[in-house]
């Protein structure tokens, strides 16, 4: 009896400890048996896409398998863009990244400061499958820039969208609205006429930071330069700071609030224009009422000017991925911006492609000539631009974020919020230097 | 068995039979309490490669002037104080009127322990819909009543109002079955004899009732705070990955949370983390104190 239960006792230590270490050991052992297995160099590809997205992703992903015999690449889902982020944050700490991974450029100087990314040059600019000078050129430039952080590319650009203004012909006659604004002047008088028939002009996100950020490089400096100066309570942005608050004020704009975007509203009505993500056109195709009447234009210009933030995620390649597994994820992001892959992509999801060849591409064009709503976009990317990227951005663009939210929630008065904000930045900035 | 004295051979037999708990415990628990307190003294750290150049208490410091800490350790006593009392009454209370029922009584355990095992994030879902300033039924039944519509997620004044009412109703399923469980084991002879002695029913309830089930009180009231002290994740779900309309419901957790994930700022997120630890080990200290006077096993 009694050595039963020794017996039985030591087995289930036993068991415990084995699991234990097996769990340990998983690990290590996947990531080194990766560059072994059959001949194929295997590539892991940690991404955020999700629904029709990863559809179309793996669709790529297949055709890239099949179009070589060198590499296979292997795409898993890891949830949204937050869970992406922690699993990257995880995978680095437990020293089990994958070859490549999505991310948005403006973690590129966190990551390579972190040792995480090795830069792109040795397979892009050198070697056999380089880029071509005349390919480089044809990727649009807004993009390509935000690609390179102190000299080198660190990154490609993939999944990329822009600011676009929404409309709605119907309501707009009867309103006797005749002429969608083209500039801020204009909406800014025809909200003055709006207001009076309970419409707000205007409808933006639950938070207004991109419209600031564009309008600020429309009157002249960019929030943060080139060189990281803060211009956040300069008198450029407080001008148009203090319009866009004066009109959320006025009721001649809305913020969407706890709807965080601005579909809802723009939907229902309450706002006549609405200022959003080109990611948005397949979830207003989808969520928009029968018979909803509306279509997409360029965001307006200010003083002349145009600018439209883009958004969305780069393609970054770890440094512990071994030299052929960087040369295979290299193959990769070449062929998911190649002309061809770019327009399947863009035609797939309402991204932009990448390339001038591709929006210049005759097949492209006939498409953009069926999907009407998906042509802003396109028409946006000359006048696109992307945000300086610096070491801290994240924490930058939580405070950037807080500012917007005073603004919109307390009420708090722009130049005290931009002035506090400016303030949290210097800091921030002086680290990252 | 019980009575044997304990030999080497027992206690190593003892020992053998925690291992498994204790393992576990070490790993999961213990280990990352000792390193996050060691975490929280890094000054200068890298988080990925471990190597720590400079100690000291420099990230307390920071926490002691940032006043978003400060903001966050408001929220969350606030937070504390509306959800634990509330929930402790109410939940005994419905507990009580349980108890007197015996139709449908199972029917309205299950109704009220549901949002206990439904995820917090489709509750969130749930009362993000309600709480809605145009079509939320909160506002609607307001306006029943008389009341204006409220913001309750975009207003500043209200949206930590709205957490906690959401948390109150989120945590009655668990403790009501806890106080009828209590409720159960009082024995029947204490309330006949109070009958006997001529006690009405609430002499009867403040006089057998509440000392009887003081020990699932005390329970009760210890997990809520503990628990409302570490309050993250209706946070998270209800705004939508904010800390709420102008940061009101920025809590301890959401702070060491943005801090560690979105700002890779970890040692401050560590301390954080330390002064919740002492928080959480004060207010315990305290509830242990006076369930030593108050508290009748």
């Amino acid at each position: 009896m009694k050595k039963s239960v020794w017996g039985k006792s030591l087995i289930g230590a036993a068991a415990v400890l084995v699991g234990l270490t097996l769990a340990a050991c998983g690990n290590s052992n996947s990531s080194s048996k990766s560059s072994t297995s059959d001949k194929k160099v295997t590539i892991t590809f940690w991404h955020g896409m999700n629904g029709p997205y990863k559809t179309a992703l793996d669709g790529i992903i297949a055709d890239f398998n099949k179009s070589q015999s060198k590499y296979v690449v292997k795409g898993t889902a890891q949830g949204n863009y937050t869970a992406l982020q922690q699993k990257i944050m995880a995978g680095a700490k437990s020293k089990s990244l994958p070859t490549m991974a999505q991310t948005t450029y403006t973690t590129v100087p966190d990551y390579v400061s972190n040792g995480f990314i090795t830069p792109l040059d040795p397979y892009m600019l050198k070697g056999s499958d380089k880029l071509s000078q005349s390919s480089l050129k044809d990727i649009y430039p807004a993009f390509i820039s935000s690609s390179k952080y102190q000299g080198k590319y660190y990154s490609m650009p993939f999944s990329k969208s822009t600011r676009i203004m929404y409309y709605q012909p119907a309501l707009m006659k009867k309103l006797g609205v005749n002429k969608v604004p083209t500039s801020w002047e204009e909406l800014q008088t025809l909200g003055q006429t709006l207001k009076s028939k309970g419409v707000a002009a205007v409808g933006f996100d639950a938070s207004f930071d991109m419209e600031l950020e564009a309008l600020a490089r429309q009157n002249g400096n960019a929030l943060v330069s080139k060189d990281l100066k803060a211009n956040l309570n300069s008198k450029k942005t407080l001008q148009v700071t203090n319009m866009i608050f004066n009109m959320l004020q006025d009721g001649e704009a809305k913020t969407a609030g706890e709807d965080i975007y601005g579909d809802k509203n723009f939907t229902s009505g309450k706002t006549l224009f609405y200022i959003g993500s080109s990611a948005g056109v397949s979830s207003m195709q989808q969520n928009a009422p029968k018979g909803f009447d509306w279509n997409t234009t360029t965001v307006p210009s200010y003083k002349g000017k145009k600018a439209t933030e883009l958004a969305g995620n780069d393609l970054v390649m770890f440094k512990s991925a071994s030299t052929d597994q960087q040369k295979g994820a290299w193959a990769f992001m070449k062929f998911l911006t190649s002309k061809k892959e770019t327009i399947k992509w863009a035609e797939k999801t309402g991204y932009v492609p990448l390339r001038k060849s591709a929006v210049e591409d005759s097949a492209f064009q006939s498409y953009l000539k069926q999907h009407e709503v998906n042509k802003a976009a396109v028409d946006s990317l000359d006048a696109g631009f992307q945000s300086t990227a610096f070491k801290g951005f994240t924490e930058y663009r939580n405070d950037l974020l807080d500012a917007v939210d005073s603004m919109t929630t307390k009420h708090t008065k722009p130049a005290d919020a931009m002035g506090a904000l400016q303030k949290k930045t210097e800091t921030i900035l002086k680290d990252a230097k | 068995m019980l009575n044997e004295k304990p030999t080497l051979k027992s206690s190593l037999k003892a020992y053998l039979y925690l291992l498994p708990m204790l393992v576990i415990s070490l790993v999961f628990n213990i280990w990352p309490i000792i390193s996050s307190l060691l975490m929280s003294l890094y000054t200068k750290y890298n988080f990925y490669t471990d190597k720590v150049s400079a100690m000291g208490l420099d990230n307390f410091l920071y926490l002691w002037n940032d006043p978003d800490f400060h903001l966050a350790v408001r929220n969350t006593l606030i937070f504390v104080a509306g959800v634990v009392p509330i929930t402790v009454v109410l939940s005994l209370v419905i507990a009580l009127l349980l108890n007197q029922i015996k139709w449908l009584s199972g029917f309205f355990r299950t109704v009220y322990f549901l949002p206990f095992v439904t995820s917090t994030v489709a509750i969130a879902m749930v009362w993000n819909w309600i709480y809605h300033s145009d079509y939320g039924l909160m506002n609607y039944f307001m306006s029943l009543v008389g009341l204006h519509p409220i913001n309750w997620l975009t207003d500043p004044h209200w949206s930590l109002l709205a957490l906690i009412i959401m948390s109150i109703w989120k945590n009655l399923g668990f403790n009501i079955i806890l106080f009828l469980v209590g409720l159960n084991n009082i024995d029947k002879g204490y309330y006949q004899a109070a009958e006997i002695d001529g006690a009405n029913a609430w002499q009867r309830f403040w006089n057998v009732t509440i000392p009887m089930i003081s020990p699932i009180t005390f329970l009760v009231s210890v997990n809520g705070v503990i628990g409302s002290f570490k309050v993250f994740d209706q946070i998270f779900a209800l705004f939508q990955g904010t800390p709420g309309p102008g940061k009101a419901d920025l809590t301890i957790v959401y702070y060491l949370y943005e801090k560690f994930y979105t700002e890779y700022k970890y040692p401050i997120a560590a301390a954080s983390g330390v002064v919740l630890f002492v928080l959480i080990l004060l207010v315990t200290l305290v509830q242990l104190w006076y369930s030593r006077k108050h508290v009748h096993y």
